[in-house]
């Protein structure tokens, strides 16, 4: 074998993957780039040349950069309930010894991923709607006097989004807490330290890594769902992938849409990888 | 030391309750679903007011929701093989390969997964659209195939990561073809990561609405996307009893397959 080939051992394997993504993922993100700069005729047909009006109405139209603004605190709130709430749940995982239980308790983790993502959010849709569960339970109680709207009100969209991403953070958090080393928390716990302080001091720093990557992931995914949160919150929901989605399907104003969906990229990626790269350092840091 | 026992007990008590509660947040959407589609009355009230298979019967009696059935089945039917293959081959080829632009091109694979969806989406409608792909079979197969192969790449790569160099070498110096080694040595090696790469996959295509909620249209209404259009519309048991349906399916997929693969593992 010659020192050429060795160098490129292995690289036929990949070649498939790579024409596979460079036509239908990355020629597919080029074009959407250009048709962001081409300007429009009156019909919002795209025409040859060069513009940037369209970041410009989405930097300026408060329906757009609002929108936007409203995606990445929603994002941001998501992923922070999603953390806590995986925390318990894959800390009781993790704990378990592999059995029926957990196999069990597993399923239920993953059910959500198995099952279409318009099966989960028509299961909230149910749940919230006039006559449903929720308002029975919260009428039958006396908490209030006649059922509330709950379909289409904010804090629906973040619970059926909270749902429909919490896998994606109790996952990692589950293979980082079951990574622990149990002697240290034995070695704590001779050391005098109480169960609270053993989990705070040492349980949650090692899991860190864990939160971190569960944390990312639900933002990175939150920042561009839209099924969920237009069937539980409607079209008018101000989240940056409805206004996108309905650019293209009632407006039919493409370039805007396009214009809309990378500015939505670019905040995507500079949020993760600058998050990212912020806990590096700090571990780095915390760890030399 | 009593003390300290009896607190340790309270707080393992409080998590787990914790605990169960986000199980029960889990599954309480699901579990609504599945005892709505046995109601017999078109009421979707809850809980229903007694048992009953007819909206079972009729949904299978509908001509739409059968066509919408015939079509999800045969693009798991394509999508599958298409991204077990692809997806096979580049995580072999990245965990054991030695090439420049490794690392890149890794990137590259798992990256659909970290774009916001609504772009993948819009970039292949527009896409779809100058090449004549919208409201096609072919397009929704490339489509989720497009959105399946991450999945897969990063199943197979688990697998292939702790991959034992000695069996392809012991076959290789006993005068094996390359390719030989690959099928008869390297793949069946493999195979907890392909199985559970084609589950997902598979659970992946039976599912997937963002995308092909832009691609699709009225000839090509899957499963799914027929749920989407109906729950804008109406509320009927009907569509609860697709949804049990649908989750019977993937729950079936996926415990025949980890008979022979920990899924687990490849999340």
């Amino acid at each position: 074998m010659t020192r050429a080939t060795r160098r490129w051992r292995g690289a036929g394997y990949v070649l498939p993957l790579v024409v596979f993504l460079t036509a239908l993922f990355l020629v597919p993100l080029v074009q959407l780039l250009r048709l962001s700069f081409n300007p429009v005729d009156a019909y919002n047909a795209a025409l040859p040349g060069f513009t940037l009006s369209h970041y410009g109405r989405v930097l300026t139209e408060p329906y757009f950069y609002g929108a936007l603004l409203h995606t990445l605190l929603t994002a941001v709130l998501v992923a922070v309930l999603c953390v806590l709430l995986a925390y318990p749940a894959a800390y009781l995982l993790a704990g378990r010894r592999p059995g029926t239980l957990r196999t069990v308790l597993f399923v239920i983790v993953i059910s959500p991923l198995l099952t279409s993502v318009v099966v989960r959010t028509y299961g909230w849709v149910v749940l919230l709607s006039g006559n449903g569960v929720v308002n029975r339970v919260l009428v039958g109680s006396g908490l209030i006097d006649q059922p509330a709207q709950l379909l289409t009100s904010y804090p629906a969209v973040v619970v059926s989004v909270t749902h429909v991403l919490l896998p994606f953070a109790i996952i990692p958090l589950t293979t980082a807490l079951g990574g622990l080393d149990h002697n240290l928390h034995r070695a704590s716990q001779t050391l005098g330290a109480g169960p609270v302080r053993t989990f705070l001091r040492v349980t949650v720093p090692l899991s860190l890594p864990g939160v971190v990557t569960g944390a990312l992931i639900v933002f990175a995914l939150a920042m561009g769902i839209y099924i969920t949160p237009l069937l539980v919150g409607g079209v008018t929901e101000p989240l940056a992938g409805i206004r996108v989605y309905d650019q293209v399907t009632t407006v039919f104003d493409y370039p805007v849409a396009a214009a809309l969906s990378f500015a939505l990229l670019v905040i995507t990626l500079l949020s993760t990888t600058l998050l990212g790269g912020a806990f590096r350092i700090w571990e780095r840091r915390l760890y030399g | 030391m009593a003390k300290v026992l009896r607190y340790d007990r309270g707080i393992r008590l409080l998590g787990g309750l914790l605990a169960c509660g986000v199980f029960l947040f889990l599954l309480a959407p699901l579990a609504v679903l599945v005892i709505s589609s046995f109601s017999p009355t078109t009421s979707m009230a809850f809980p229903p007011s007694g048992a009953s298979l007819r909206w079972y019967g009729e949904v299978l009696s509908s001509p739409d929701w059968l066509v919408s059935f015939q079509l999800s089945g045969l693009l798991v039917l394509y999508v599958v093989p298409t991204t077990v293959v692809i997806g096979t081959l580049a995580a072999y080829g990245l965990t054991q390969g030695d090439f420049p632009g490794r690392k890149l091109i890794q990137a590259l694979a798992l990256s659909p997964l970290m774009v916001p969806e609504i772009i993948t989406a819009l970039g292949l409608l527009y896409y779809f659209h100058g090449v004549g792909l919208i409201n096609t079979i072919p397009g929704l197969w490339l489509a989720h195939s497009l959105v399946a192969l991450p999945f897969v790449v990063r199943a197979v790569m688990v697998s292939a990561a702790g991959l034992d160099p000695t069996p392809e070498r012991a076959a290789t110096s006993l005068g094996a073809s390359r390719l030989r080694v690959f099928l008869t040595v390297t793949l069946p090696l493999l195979r907890p990561g392909i199985i559970a790469g084609a589950v997902l996959a598979a659970v992946t295509s039976l599912g997937e609405v963002a995308v092909s909620a832009l691609v699709a249209g009225a000839n090509t209404t899957t499963v799914p996307l027929r749920i989407f259009s109906a729950v804008q519309f109406q509320l009927d048991p009907s569509m609860a009893v697709v949804s049990t349906l649908l989750m019977t399916a993937s729950v079936v997929v996926m415990v025949v397959a980890d008979r022979f693969a920990r899924i687990s593992e490849a999340l």
